[in-house]
């Protein structure tokens, strides 16, 4: 749809966290627009959920389904939304903010006093050698196939790395007629004992029976193996196999598609352009936005709603896109603090029930050091095809963090804009320094966040401020 | 040890484990005869010229972040020559020569490309003026040649030279000597040498403030201590009024920001800098295809390292309005620098009203192109506390004294250079 020129709150990312902010914003009478990069509402846990062809229940399972009602009640809502557009810029102008979008090859620019980003969670780096191979996806990529055109591999499949989102795909893939060889589990052995202290929380959570039922499965469909240490993707020109070390002993199996997943860390791009502060979260190893109870940054009028402002969950994202909405309202003046703090005891409650037991997988599954910080000839910066030798080389040259190794070695430069080598540039850095990742600091991210067209540049509209922005002599 | 073609295979069988460090990292001593503040460029050319020349060597650039990470390398690489008043003129051409000799001088590839700068016109005033300057330059002995055209069409085939833009190209003022080299390289570079000759090149190592005795600056005080000094000189463009005004000194200087982007790399398609005359636009291509582009000022003073979403819009407008050919190119990076911008739009090396502080800044956005010269006199300036013949009218007095170097006679205001 169009979208107006001006809106009181301006959401991005459709996914559960966006659905819910758009929605309760609408609810307080506040004029509200959504803009999602993707062609139907749902973000990646909830993905073409209005339109997926895999109509078979219990393939995606009811915890996919459950995103029906979030999508209803957002189309319910009446908000504005925008599918299919990018968000490349957000500046404040005056009291309010600048939000450059890119639509079906159209740029605009539109104004929200208030601006939520939604804009959720990515993959983590996996950088194993011959990770750049062609056969070699994240298994994130494949669950994108999956929901939005009902695509399952073929071939002999492989799956690798640790935590739930692993096994879900698994099932799912399973569940869908594909057949999955081997899953390739690379928690460290005897991870467990670290995390004993955090069980009787997990014990008590949502997440228990699901995640047991869920590794039960596997273990009956497929061969798993655990306490894997090394793995590499093998082959000329693409994939022949996958090698990998467990207990001491190397095998290779052979395999046509590999699909590699060690978890999932908020996207920062946006906020990181923005200028929002961020710290180093040691328990989830990344990056995340400096946030309140609520959401807020250190940016007024920027608020964070869901695993973009840290990892915990499409359920718990929920909860956070309310609260999300009812600070931003309050913010506008449009909701008075006692009114805010009453309508959010229950999504904090919610979210206290959805958070129980995060501790536990967090600590469980944070991947093993060696999957994160590679070594030797492995590529880390895939833009610009930079080895973690190279890295560690300029590190011993005196380059002290990512953004000098940029002028360096122009890792992080390409078209990625760093998402897929900023955290492990920052790990290995720090390791060489031996400093904290947190010393080392990230990428200063600049726009366009997502790169966008000069022709859509050029054919910005001019308004009187833009003319006023670039004449010399003012009338 | 020496760069060369022998060290390098020498180094090819030995794995490349035998190269030398490319600058030391010293621990910064109590007391230096100079101390440089600002470790881009010109600070590091200053050293370098110090030493090499004045045979000054007892010096420290200070450095608050990393060498080059300022605005030495924010910049769209251009070098030239191209002036009209002879002040800076000759200043600029003694530049242009050092530049074409720099990756010898230095033992280090600096990448200079003479690729030549095009200036584009496209009224018949424009072409006068530009006819004008170029007889100016030819008069002091710098290259310039107008194309016509149909020459730019045959040189520049992509470039729009119908008559169907708003503003059809009626030909343009080449400069073949002016081209382009890798920033981040002459920062290296001149470090590498400078270090070399026993400059102490001190990164991470942020100037606080200035310690006086009577009219002298005695020492400096940084976060890693404080520093003695016999004389200190500041090369810090973009900041330059804020390092001043720790010494007491205000300056004719306000600070804008300056945005580049570069765009995917593509195919080579443009093997020259060319620059719009209707607008402000500049565009080369670089070595790795990326399209490097730039516009006007952001007219606001700010210290702010990223720019605004208007003159992007403007200045990409105008590049599609000379290559139609790249609207469905994407832009990937987009960055902002922080200029000393000036009220004529030149430099200032100069001597201050403090005895043994001398200022280097106030570059606007020309200031990558002067790197070397500036270095030259601005050693020359402070080692015999006097200018050096090339930078005698690019005093800070002259905005006192009425004796402004206007070349683009553009008038009494920061922002209009």
């Amino acid at each position: 749809m169009t979208l107006a020129s001006r809106y009181d709150i301006l959401v991005i990312g459709a996914g559960p966290a966006g659905l819910a902010a758009a929605a309760e914003s609408v609810a307080m009478g506040l004029r509200v627009a959504l803009v999602d990069e993707q062609g139907a509402p749902g973000g990646q846990i909830y993905r073409a959920i209005t339109t997926t062809p895999v109509q078979q229940r219990d393939v995606l399972g009811a915890d996919y389904w459950y995103g029906e009602k979030l999508v209803a009640a957002f189309e319910r809502s009446g908000a504005g939304y925008s599918p299919r557009t990018t968000v490349w810029a957000v500046t404040r102008e005056a009291d309010e903010f600048q939000i450059g979008l890119s639509c079906d090859g159209g740029a605009q620019l539109i104004r929200a006093r208030q601006v939520i980003l939604a804009t959720g969670a990515q993959e983590r780096p996996f950088p194993i050698p011959g990770w750049t191979l062609p056969g070699v996806m994240t298994a994130g990529a494949a669950q994108i196939l999956l929901k939005s055109a009902g695509l399952v591999p073929g071939g002999t499949t492989v799956l690798a790395g640790s935590g739930p989102l692993l096994y879900l795909i698994a099932a799912q893939f399973t569940a869908a007629g594909a057949r999955v060889e081997c899953l390739l589990d690379t928690t460290p052995a005897g991870r467990w004992r670290d995390v004993l202290r955090h069980a009787p929380d997990f014990v008590a959570s949502p997440y228990a029976a699901k995640g047991w039922s869920m590794l039960r499965a596997a273990q009956r469909m497929m061969r798993i193996v655990k306490g894997v240490e090394q793995i590499s993707a093998i082959g000329a020109g693409k994939l022949d196999g996958v090698r990998f070390t467990t207990g001491g002993h190397t095998q290779d199996i052979p395999a046509d598609l590999l699909l590699l997943h060690q978890g999932v860390v908020p996207g920062i791009n946006l906020s990181n352009a923005i200028g929002c502060a961020h710290h180093w979260d040691a328990a989830q190893a990344c990056f995340t936005p400096t946030v309140d109870d609520w959401g807020a940054t250190s940016i007024p009028g920027i608020t964070i709603a869901g695993d973009a402002a840290g990892i915990a969950g499409a359920r718990s994202a929920e909860a956070r896109g309310t609260l999300a909405a009812l600070h931003a309202a309050s913010a506008l003046g449009h909701l008075r603090t006692a009114q805010r703090d009453a309508q959010a005891v229950a999504p904090r409650r919610e979210l206290e029930r959805w958070n129980r037991g995060r501790k536990f997988v967090d600590a469980l599954y944070l991947p093993a050091p060696e999957f994160r910080i590679p070594t030797g000839d492995t590529i880390v910066c895939r833009c610009e095809e930079v080895t973690a030798r190279q890295v560690t080389e300029t590190v011993a040259l005196g380059c002290t963090g990512p953004n000098q190794m940029k002028s360096f070695l122009r890792c992080g430069m390409g078209p990625c804009q760093g998402r897929l080598c900023g955290l492990t540039i920052t790990e290995l850095i720090a390791k060489e320094r031996g400093v904290s990742p947190a010393e080392t600091g990230y990428y200063r991210l600049r726009f366009p966040v997502k790169p966008i067209t000069l022709g859509e540049l050029a054919a910005l509209p001019q308004t009187d401020s833009s003319v006023d922005a670039v004449v010399r002599i003012k009338r | 040890m020496r760069y060369s073609i022998f060290s390098l295979v020498r180094q090819a069988f030995a794995g490349h484990r035998g190269w030398d460090e490319a600058w030391r990292t010293p621990e910064p001593k109590k007391q230096y005869d100079v101390v440089i503040v600002g470790g881009g460029g010109h600070g590091l050319a200053t050293a370098y010229y110090l030493a090499k020349n004045h045979g000054v060597s007892n010096v420290a650039v200070l450095e608050k972040g990393y060498i080059g990470g300022g605005n030495t390398g924010r910049n769209t690489t251009i070098v030239r020559s191209n002036y009209m008043l002879d002040d800076n003129a000759h200043f600029y051409e003694w530049s242009l020569k050092l530049w074409h000799q720099l990756s010898t001088d230095l033992n280090y590839n600096t990448m200079f490309s003479p690729r030549g700068v095009l200036n584009l016109a496209h009224t018949e005033g424009q072409r006068d003026q530009y006819f004008r300057r170029g007889n100016r330059m030819l008069l002091n002995g710098i290259d310039a040649e107008w194309m016509t055209r149909e020459d730019i069409a045959r040189f520049i085939p992509h470039l729009d030279c119908s008559d169907n833009p708003r503003f059809p190209i009626l030909g343009g003022l080449m400069q073949r000597r002016g081209g382009t080299a890798r920033h981040d390289a002459v920062a290296w570079g001149y470090a590498r040498a400078a270090s070399a000759l026993g400059v102490d090149i001190i990164q991470n190592c942020e100037v606080q403030g200035f310690a006086r005795e009577g009219n002298r600056v005695v020492a400096v005080e940084t976060s890693r201590g404080r520093i003695g000094a016999g004389k200190v000189g500041i090369a810090v463009a973009g900041n330059s009024g804020r390092v001043a005004g720790m010494v007491g000194l205000k300056l004719p200087i306000e600070t804008h920001v300056l945005q580049a982007f570069v765009s995917e790399p593509l195919k080579p398609m443009l093997d020259t800098v060319v620059t719009y005359g209707a607008g402000h636009f500049y565009m080369s291509q670089s070595d790795k295809g990326e399209l490097v582009m730039g516009g006007d000022l952001d007219f606001y003073p700010s210290y702010a390292q990223k720019g605004n979403i208007p003159i992007l819009e403007e200045a990409v407008a105008a590049g599609l309005q000379m290559f139609p050919i790249l609207s469905r190119v994407r832009m990937m990076r987009h960055w902002g620098g922080v200029m000393d911008m000036t009220l004529d739009g030149s430099p200032i090396i100069a001597k201050t009203p403090i005895d043994n502080f001398y200022l280097n800044g106030g570059w606007c956005y020309g200031g990558f192109k002067a790197t070397p010269a500036s270095g030259w006199v601005f050693a020359h300036t402070i080692a015999h506390d006097a200018p050096h013949e090339l930078n005698r009218a690019h005093t800070l007095e002259r905005f006192e004294t009425g004796h402004v170097i206007d070349d683009k006679g553009a008038g009494p205001v920061a922002q209009w250079h």
